[in-house]
């Protein structure tokens, strides 16, 4: 009896705490799989679109506009802008300082940041194509948009994997592969698309001058020119008659310039419901705080080179625009103070931001250079801009059209050409060309599109980028053409099916 | 739960039916003196029956035929008795010089020190540091070999980091299990260490293996004092007050250096560095009172701590309460015993950034100006640090609490159930606030507040049973259990801008214009943990042979919520083996030698939970989207360690000199790390995986000398060393660098390499060659390829001329105690050091070349090291100081005085201690100890997140405190 009793307490004690067993896991401050992300609810108070494809657009956001990914390779490895060395600071490991010479490397985390972004939007746009409940223009603008991003990763590194499906591993493709896959993707989704005006969406138009774009650049990504292709996409935007050059230059990238008539499709950044351009901590000094009442410490990076400057001349609307120059003052008028100022700089506490740079690296003065303003800002600005930012714009395409038609007719003074440049002197202020040259019409091309991150694929495309400017030595080696894929992402597709194999020159 | 309390009653219920044959009694003394020895057990052999002797050292113990009694007391030598017919057994123990039949807790019960085939290191309140110690981890610096337990600078609101056996994990949870009183996982931070009785560390992997998933990191047991059975009561004060001082400072350019040097002088003349330190004045005061009958022990315990950092503002107010309650019944077969403890802590975080911007501040630059207000500029991670501490607060609240309740009870003299049922509450509220007026944080923001909360639960309930049997010369015992253990974690916080008064601080968030205008800048948060589980059923065995052989083995199946569905559970399996060689040897000299080997494996769990899930964010971009930012990992399982131990325990020369010497050999495999993936395939660059193998190598030895052991003067020495090696077996990346330098400018500029193969903990950078051209060091051609490439970029490259230049973790880690007896007097002299070490001096790479671009915002480093001519900051190996020091890290002179037995105190005793007394270093920063893990870097204000990097040690950041000198004055007077 005992026995039994002593046992039966054992077992009982043994069952009851083998009852609990339950390791089942309930997220609580997270959402899991159970949240529809193509259906977010609330929130829309912000004044954004409630098309379920957020999650996708948002990813244009990131990079676009702020430090350490896409505008930073795309800018710094140019001859429009530099970030310094200014003393102890900004040196980061030489990482930008190597950019502007052409002797990046592939564990730079620009390019690394500028890979990623691009594939989360692809990610993303992989994840909502997987719904079922979207319509076939909604369907063709996640793949417009996936195409994009695909451009962006082509222009820079050439040779990617081509994903599209959520968590599928598949091989490496060569430049001329994701071109074509561009194309076709763009070509078959076009009759789908809207061709009315869309806001921060991609329409027909969208991706006409996204085809215009990599038409133009068809030689460069393939190895076959197709300049009348560009021609008929470029047409196809201007013919739409949906859009048209805005009167005031300043307007197209003032912070209040959303739905401006150039944009054809924009990042659309928000101080509060679109956040991620940053460009006035990057590009001021940190007493220039007190002249616009910013709530963010600017960081003092960015500025432009004294010759990009200087190929605006006086009165260039665009000048006036697109640069901070001179003595800088506070919201009062008075000059605001730089009590650490370098000794060197003759201008002593007073900010005065000069287009010239007295050097790269190591004491570039902490005042020098042109800052970048063309995304004016707004007083009190939050961390964030308002500004929207084109990701193709109006001018681009008449751009692109000028371009194409002078060389498809292997002539730079072609009619069609000047008049669509002329057009852009004419809003600049600035006299009409009557005859052009190649160099000329880079240039000009170059003020126009100035921040915008063109400049990269414009010179590589002009066969400039061996260049030697400011502080950078001329090279002629066509590897520079693209950049290395991110050492951190070759190492990570080590665990994977399909290893990613680095660009020629780089290994 | 509440059905395991009822089964618990009903065991009380059914305990009365069973009763024994017959009496005995008798009295137990001391072999030497013949005194009584009360509290000793009694125990008939081969079962867990068993009393306790009285305060005079009688028991009465009822038993059957044939038996023999077992009677030990802590420091004498177990004595066995054939009962025989008698109805009186007097027993008297001899001192055991050896010490191995000290009974060890080890979780789930505990063992005669003998018994235990693992590595297992005991320490009592006589072997713990001394002096001002708010961090009960703290009395175990040094002490234990293998244990590194580092509190960079000692900020009073800081815990210490503590490593077993070097890097155990990598991004799981790296801070040793705690276990206190019985309790898993309890807080170090609820148990004042005045209450503190012993503290037992299971170092290997056979000890802590009955700990499962969480054992990898090592276990840390903590035993508070209790009342003694038959003891009376006593009472005992103990209070010190102590003066923390500063005992180094950075070496940086006076005034008028700094101006020579090119710096603007800006009029003053400022010792920023003296003006944000202070001496910091604590005092502690611990009050007792224990005690027991027969049947009841009970202590209670009151603790206030007023704690105050070298760092002006820094320190805490601490009061922290503790009752123990034990009640025996049924004749001792039912023990019960309820423990519980309060703490409530209210401190004054400071600014540790001020330390930071002492340093740096232009020493010519006033604190206010002319109209009184602070002196302030806008400028790169720069601020007035007077300013950071007088205009801004950052305090907060922290309540704890714990209980727990134990049953024991012997259900046959074999079979004895244990069952404990434990909760602990955790309760954090703080609140910052910064004016507009403040540069730092608030002028941003038009001032700026900040709140959170934090709560946490845990919930414990074990439940174990022991069956010991005997037959010839075999003693065996058997133990099987369960255990439940759910924690879960809420937070929620709050931070808001534009106040239209600085008044209220951070107490009228309502008043916050954000909440008309603020769009993305109110900056709000909550969130909870799952109720996060895990749930085991463990058994072990303990067998001795001869009483000198002993096996032990034990085994864990264990489940986690946190895991891959397929993967949440695992086994942990353990077994160790022991011989007593003197007992089949003539050893000469040896009294003991025991040889032992174990073999465990333990577990690791992420710290996060949900990881096995898919993330899905919400955000306002582009109006409202939901994405998923992390891909769930449905594989992903335990970090798993599996390690060797073999040690040899040895007395010799009489008892002189005993010690220990452990060697062990460690594999992790399965590692669990976030790291980069595919950003092609997978939605993020990001992933938790189990990545990779680890394996440590280690020795560690103790030794201790008893030089003299006369009754009016006793030396004792003892020296602890242990070193160990970390190789990086297996990882998906062949190679990598880690650390970045930061701002200003040194961003992208990684410090520590990581390779397969290869050690952990290799500061990687270029060579300073000793010439300095044009303001910039002249760096050596590494590979001689004639060709110099330092781009940071190409660290890992075949043309890059990078190589180690230094050693994050040391080669040698001692402690080396004395205590010395002198009639009544006692010196307790602590010696530590490391050695093999390195550290990246961060000051020194920042703010040491006098560069002409920087000099005006920030003042130079000047150590003894710097090259004046360089002018160009660039790290390299000029930057990697090498680290080894040695230090008086203790010295404690106390009297005990003498008193009468009419006095109506029984005992006490002043001392005068000296923490930090003297370091030997040729170190130029502020504290040359180890750095294991990296924080990362952080500047103009911003905030430390994210984990610490276990793989980047010898890292020495701008944030750390400063190190304190600490004098100390205690009493300790018991009634």
């Amino acid at each position: 009896m005992r026995n039994y009793i002593k046992i039966s307490i054992m077992a009982s004690l043994v069952l009851a705490a083998s009852a609990c067993t339950d390791l089942d896991e309930e997220l609580r401050g997270d959402f899991s799989e159970d949240f529809d992300p193509a259906n977010p609810g609330l929130g829309q108070s912000g004044g954004g679109t409630d098309d379920g494809l957020s999650a996708a657009y948002a990813e244009v956001l990131n990079g676009t506009a702020n430090h350490g990914g896409y505008f930073s390779v795309t800018e710094v490895s140019t001859d429009e802008a530099v970030i310094t060395q200014k003393g102890g600071d900004w040196f980061d490991g030489g990482i930008w300082l190597n950019m502007h010479r052409h002797q990046w490397q592939s564990t730079n985390p620009g390019l690394l940041g500028a890979w990623n972004q691009s594939y989360a939007g692809i990610a993303q746009c992989n994840l909502l194509l997987q719904e079922t409940k979207f319509n076939a223009e909604q369907v063709a603008q996640l793949r417009t948009l996936r195409a994009y991003f695909y451009w962006r990763l082509m222009d820079l590194f050439g040779n990617v994997k081509i994903v599209t499906e959520p968590g599928k591993d598949v091989e490496q493709s060569s430049r001329a592969e994701v071109f074509a896959f561009i194309e076709s993707e763009l070509l078959a989704v076009l009759p789908d698309l809207s061709t009315g005006r869309t806001y921060a969406r991609a329409n027909a138009w969208g991706a006409q001058a996204l085809l215009a774009r990599i038409y133009l650049n068809a030689e460069v990504y393939t190895g076959t020119a197709r300049y009348q292709d560009a021609i008929d996409a470029a047409d196809a935007v201007i013919n739409s008659g949906v859009y048209d050059l805005s009167s005031s230059y300043a307007d197209v990238f003032s912070p209040t310039n959303e739905d401006n008539i150039e944009h054809i499709w924009v990042a659309p950044f928000d101080e509060s419901v679109g956040t991620g351009m940053n460009l006035a901590q990057m590009t001021l000094h940190y007493p220039s705080q007190l002249t616009y009442q910013l709530q963010q410490q600017p960081w003092n990076g960015y500025s432009t080179l004294e010759e990009f400057y200087n190929s605006y001349e006086d009165g260039d609307v665009r000048k006036e625009n697109n640069f901070i120059v001179g003595p800088q003052y506070d919201i009062f008028g008075n000059p605001i103070l730089d009590v650490a100022f370098d000794k060197a700089d003759p201008d002593g506490a007073p900010v005065n931001y000069t287009p010239e740079i007295n050097m790269l690296a190591p004491n570039g003065s902490r005042q020098a250079g042109a800052r970048l303003g063309k995304f004016s800002f707004k007083e009190k600005q939050l961390p964030d801009m308002d500004n929207d930012f084109p990701l193709f714009r109006y001018a681009e395409v008449l751009l692109t059209k000028a371009e194409a038609s002078a060389r498809l007719n292997s002539n730079w003074s072609d009619p069609t050409a000047l008049m669509l440049v002329n057009m852009l002197r004419e809003r600049a202020s600035v006299s009409e060309y009557t005859t052009m040259t190649e160099e000329e019409f880079l240039a000009e091309r170059g003020r126009e599109m100035f921040q915008e991150s063109s400049r990269r694929t414009d010179l590589i495309r002009f066969g400039a980028w061996g260049n030697a400017w400011w502080e950078k030595a001329a090279h002629s080696d066509p590897n520079l053409n693209l950049f290395p894929i991110p050492n951190d992402q070759i190492q990570a597709s080590q665990a994977e099916t399909f290893k990613l194999t680095q660009n020629p020159g780089y290994d | 739960m509440k059905k395991y309390l009822l089964l618990g009653l009903s065991l009380i219920l059914s305990a009365s039916l069973w009763a024994q044959e017959r009496t005995v009694s008798g009295t137990v003394t001391d072999a030497d003196t013949g005194e009584p020895v009360p509290g000793a057990n009694v125990v008939v052999k081969g079962t867990t029956t068993g009393t306790i002797t009285d305060f005079d050292g009688n028991y009465q113990l009822s038993v059957g035929e044939n038996t023999t009694l077992v009677f030990t007391f802590v420091g004498y030598a177990p004595l066995e008795v054939a009962v025989g017919s008698r109805a009186v057994v007097d027993a008297s123990l001899a001192l055991d010089i050896s010490e191995l039949s000290e009974v060890v807790v080890v979780g789930y019960g505990s063992q005669q020190k003998k018994e235990i085939t693992s590595s297992v290191v005991s320490l009592d309140e006589e072997s713990f540091n001394k002096g001002n110690i708010n961090d009960p981890s703290q009395l175990l610096q040094g002490k234990v070999p293998g244990l590194s337990v580092y509190n960079k600078g000692g900020d009073p609101n800081e815990t210490s980091t503590i490593r077993l056996r070097g890097i155990s994990t990598v991004g799981a949870n790296t801070e040793p299990l705690v276990v206190i009183d019985g309790v898993i996982g309890a807080s170090l931070n609820n148990v004042d260490p005045n209450d503190i009785e012993t503290i037992n560390v299971l170092k290997d992997g056979s000890a802590a293996a009955i700990y499962g998933s969480r054992g990898s990191s090592g276990v840390i047991l903590v035993t508070t004092k209790s009342g003694k059975r038959g003891g009376g009561v006593s009472a005992s004060y103990n209070t010190f007050v102590s003066a923390a001082t500063v005992a180094n400072e950075q070496p940086i350019m006076t005034p008028s250096e700094y101006i020579e040097a090119g710096g603007n002088d800006l009029g003053s003349r400022t010792d920023w560095q003296d003006e944000v330190t202070r001496t910091g004045w604590s005092n502690v005061h611990n009050l007792s009172v224990s005690g027991g009958s027969d049947k009841t022990t009970f202590r209670v315990s009151a603790n206030y701590r007023n704690i105050n950092g070298i760092l002006e503002k820094s320190g805490f107010d601490q009061i922290n309460t503790r009752a123990s309650l034990n009640h025996y019944a049924l004749n001792d077969r039912l023990k019960i015993g309820v423990n519980m403890s309060l703490t409530n802590r209210e401190s004054n975080y400071s600014f540790n950034e001020a330390l930071r911007y002492a340093v740096l501040f232009n020493p010519t630059a006033p604190i206010r100006n002319d109209q009184g207000n602070f002196f302030q500029a806008i400028l790169f991670d720069n601020f007035n640090p007077v300013a950071i501490l007088e205009q801004n607060i950052n305090d907060g609240k922290r309540k704890e609490m714990n209980f727990n309740a134990n049953l024991e009870y012997s259900l046959t003299d074999q079979l004895t159930v244990n069952a404990n049922y434990g909760q602990q509450y955790g309760d954090d509220i703080r609140g910052e606030y910064y004016p507009r007026t403040s540069l730092f944080r608030g002028f941003n923001r038009g001032g700026l507040a900040r709140r959170s909360v934090e709560d946490s639960r845990f919930t414990l309930f074990e439940t174990y049973a022991t069956y010991a049997t005997g037959f010839s010369n075999v003693d065996l015992s058997v133990s099987a259990g369960y255990s439940f253990q759910e924690e879960e974690r809420e937070d929620f916080y709050i931070e808001l801008g534009d106040f239209p008064s600085d008044a209220l601080g951070y107490y009228a968030l309502e008043t916050s214009g954000d909440r008309v205008t603020g769009k993305q800048l109110i900056d709000v948060a909550s969130s909870a943990t799952p109720e996060s589980r895990i749930i085991a059923f463990f058994g072990r065995l303990n067998m001795t042979i001869d009483n000198g052989i002993f096996l032990n083995a034990s085994i864990r199946r264990e489940g986690s919520t946190k895991l891959g569905k397929d993967n949440q559970w695992g086994i942990f399996p353990a077994v160790g083996a022991g011989v007593d060689l003197t007992r089949y040897l003539d050893l000469g000299t040896f009294n003991v030698f025991k040889f032992r080997a174990g073999y465990g494996v333990t577990g690791s769990l992420p710290n996060e939970s949900g990881l096995a899930q898919d993330l899905v964010e919400y955000d306002f971009q582009e109006g409202g989207r939901a994405r998923l930012t992390r891909a769930a990992n449905p594989d992903l399982k335990w970090e798993e360690k599996a390690e060797i131990n073999v040690g040899i325990d040895f007395a010799a020369a009489g008892g002189k000199l005993s010690g220990t010497i452990d060697v062990y050999n460690r594999d992790i495999s399965d590692f669990i790390l976030e790291r980069t993936v595919d950003a092609a395939i997978y939605e993020t660059d990001r992933r938790f995986e189990n990545a990779g193998k680890l394996n440590t190598k280690g020795i560690e030895v103790a030794l201790n000398y008893q030089v003299a052991n006369g009754s009016k003067f006793s030396w004792t020495p003892g020296i602890v060393a242990s070193s160990y090696k970390t190789v990086l077996e297996e990882f998906i990346i062949d190679e990598q660098m880690r650390a970045n330098l930061g701002a200003p400018g040194q961003n992208s500029t990684s410090m520590v390499r990581v390779a397969v193969g290869e050690e952990i903990g290799q500061i990687w950078g270029p060579v300073f060659t000793g010439d300095v051209e044009d303001g910039s060091q002249v760096l050596k051609d590494v590979n001689g390829d004639g060709n110099l490439n330092t781009a940071q970029g190409n660290a890992l490259e075949d043309d890059g001329d990078f190589e180690q230049i230094g050693k994050g973790i040391p080669d040698l880690e001692i402690g080396w105690t004395n205590q010395i007896t002198y009639g009544n007097w006692d010196l307790n002299a602590f010696f530590r050091g490391a050695f093999g070490h390195s550290l990246v001096n961060t000051f020194r790479a920042f703010y040491e070349p006098i560069d002409p671009g920087a000099i005006n915002s920030y003042n130079r480093i000047k150590s003894d090291k710097q090259i004046p001519e360089i002018t160009n900051a660039q790290f390299s190996s000029l930057y990697v100081e090498k680290a080894d020091f040695f230090r008086l890290d203790n010295i404690t002179l106390g009297y005990n005085f003498d008193m009468s037995s009419s006095s109506s105190f029984k005992s006490v005793r002043a001392y005068f201690s000296v923490q930090n007394a003297f370091t030997i270093t040729d170190y130029s920063g502020i504290d040359p100890d180890p750095v294991l893990q990296d924080r990362g870097t952080v500047d103009n204000g911003g905030r430390l997140e994210g984990q610490p990097d276990v793989l980047s040690p010898g890292i020495d950041r701008r944030y750390n405190y400063f190190t304190a000198r600490t004098f100390t004055l205690g009493l300790n007077v018991g009634f």
